[in-house]
């Protein structure tokens, strides 16, 4: 099958480090508008496996395309300008307000003028419900909203595709649920999204796709209903009967 | 109603330190805008107040310091009034050689601290981010923080006499208001020495600004020098607000190292009073005066500017907002 099918094709993915293997022959593909979200235990590869689409970690083995472009081939920072990143810690620029944390990437990175950006910023704010706190600094918003606004920081960029590393993990309960009625609008508005997520609720919902990894392992995906109901390996319904557990099928309805 | 007077107290102290600094700073102007004009309304060192003025404050001082002479205590008591009684005809007639001085302290320390700034960024940069840079500025900060500065002022103007000849003809230096070569040869061993004390502080505020930050400047698509410019040192540069103070106020008494290269700032100009007049301790304590002056006036000045660019809702002070 050709790459140029997929938006994202991820092949035979290697990367250690030092001496342990991280993420071992790692294969999947995303069509433009997928959600695909990723579990498993900690420690099982699922940020590195993030931060390798964008190139904030190198790889060693194995390829990945975005929109049949090698990413190996392509100017780091033309790939980043594709690809969307939203945080666990948030990692919102502390100096800067919410409007101006968005801005930064359009007026630095895309050139932009600084009424342009502005204006920019606002619509993605305003798209993320945070236009009243436009004029805030981020140690003056809540958890949920600086997660928002990194959200907008990334949308601004105009993202092929999206990448969000446990963009819940890091908050309060109460707070959750702002953040994933956001995430849920984008993908009704039709975004492709790579998410790394335990909010089940929210996977079984939204995902087409769930990927269960482990010790560098893709162990199975599927659509979440058939993973739900009928996982093939003990280790994923083991894995599904905890979360589940946890967080009672889905904190956030 | 006690919160009222505490209130009405600290608008007092407010008011009576605005006061007497405002003072001390208008007469410092002055002296310095009549020097540089030639002296136009008084000679440029010559007092306002009139010798007879310091004579007779000075045998008033003589008078009370011998009041109680013989008698412990009483006697080092007046002693003290006297001396102080003293000063002040002291200072009314070589304040102002002092005054023309400490405008060349301001300048070396202004123009020393803020190009100083300059190289110190890059330097700082260079030790958190750089491959091979880091080694460089590394044994840059290590070699002149590790050697007196004295040394280094005196390899610059005795060590180094191409230096001086360069600097010398250069038009313009010694003329009107620009200072001589020797203030130029103190000013290029500041910033050197600086740059490396600043480029510490930086560094360590540099460290201090959370990673992610600039792991999430790169993800939207700025390069490593876009990210530190522009999300890194904003921050770091706050952060460095207090030590760069410190840097500020110890530059403004180290700079009295360059009277070892003959430059007349406050200290060379307190020296040459005190072997005039043989009143060495008199001549040092005013000396000493005009440090804390610009010392005071440094911190508060920093102190504001820290207020003004305090990132809202960070830091223990509700100065942002």
């Amino acid at each position: 099958m050709s790459r140029n099918d997929h938006l994202l094709t991820v092949e035979d993915l290697q990367k250690s480090y030092g001496d342990e293997l991280v993420l071992d022959g790692i294969d999947f593909t995303m069509d433009a508008q997928d959600v695909q979200v990723l579990i498993g235990p900690s420690g099982s590869g699922k940020s590195t496996l993030l931060r390798c689409v964008n190139r904030l970690t190198e790889f060693e083995g194995g390829t990945i395309s975005l929109d049949g472009e090698d990413v190996m081939a392509m100017d780091v920072n033309e790939l980043r300008r594709q690809v969307g990143m939203v945080f666990q810690d948030f990692n919102l620029f502390a100096h800067l307000s919410a409007r101006e944390n968005v801005a930064l990437g359009p007026r630095r990175v895309l050139g932009k003028s600084k009424a342009e950006a502005n204006d920019r910023a606002l619509d993605e704010l305003e798209r993320v419900g945070l236009a009243d706190q436009a004029d805030s600094y981020p140690a003056e918003l809540s958890g949920g909203q600086k997660q928002r606004v990194g959200i907008a920081r990334a949308l601004a960029m105009d993202p092929k595709l999206m990448l969000f590393d446990e963009p819940t993990s890091a908050l309060d309960p109460e707070l959750i649920g702002e953040v994933l009625g956001v995430m849920r609008e984008l993908a009704d508005e039709g975004m492709t999204m790579l998410c790394v997520t335990h909010e089940m609720g929210f996977a079984r919902q939204v995902a087409t796709d769930i990927m269960f990894l482990e010790d560098g392992r893709l162990v199975e995906h599927g659509d979440p209903e058939r993973l739900f109901t009928d996982p093939r390996h003990e280790r994923t319904e083991q894995f599904l009967r905890r979360l589940t557990e946890l967080h009672g099928g889905g904190s956030e309805s | 109603m006690s919160a009222e007077r505490e209130r009405r107290h600290a608008d007092l102290e407010r008011g009576l330190t605005y006061a007497i600094g405002g003072a001390i700073w208008l007469w410092l102007c002055f002296r310095w805008l009549n020097s540089w004009l030639g002296g136009v309304v008084v000679g440029p060192t010559e007092p306002l107040v009139p010798q007879s003025f310091a004579t007779a404050t000075e045998s008033l001082g003589a008078t009370l310091g011998a009041v109680g002479d013989g008698v412990p205590l009483v006697a080092t008591g007046f002693d003290l009034v006297g001396w102080a009684v003293g000063m002040v005809g002291f200072a009314s007639q070589y304040g102002p050689q002092l005054a023309v001085a400490a405008w060349l302290t301001v300048v070396l320390t202004v123009i020393s601290t803020l190009v100083g700034l300059v190289v110190a960024v890059p330097l700082a940069a260079a030790r958190v981010y750089g491959r091979v840079t880091k080694y460089v500025a590394f044994v840059y900060i290590e070699l002149i923080r590790g050697t007196p500065l004295v040394a280094q002022l005196f390899l610059l103007y005795y060590g180094a006499p191409f230096l001086s000849k360069f600097i010398r003809e250069v038009p313009g230096v010694g003329q009107g208001i620009v200072p001589a070569q020797a203030v130029w040869i103190a000013i290029i061993g500041f910033v050197i020495n600086s740059s490396a004390y600043q480029a510490e502080y930086i560094r360590g505020s540099v460290e201090s600004v959370d990673p992610g930050q600039l792991t999430a400047a790169r993800a939207v698509g700025l390069d490593k020098l876009g990210g530190i410019r522009y999300v890194v040192l904003p921050q770091a540069l706050r952060y460095a607000i207090p030590s760069w103070t410190n840097e500020l106020v110890y530059l403004i008494k180290y700079s009295s190292l360059a009277m070892f290269i003959t430059v007349p700032e406050i200290f060379t100009q307190a020296d040459s009073i005190g072997s005039e007049t043989f009143a060495y301790t008199n001549a040092y304590v005013l000396a000493a005066g005009f440090y804390l002056v610009l010392v005071v006036t440094a911190s508060y000045g920093m102190s504001k500017v820290e207020a003004e660019v305090a990132i809202p809702g960070v830091g223990s002070s509700d100065a942002g907002r």
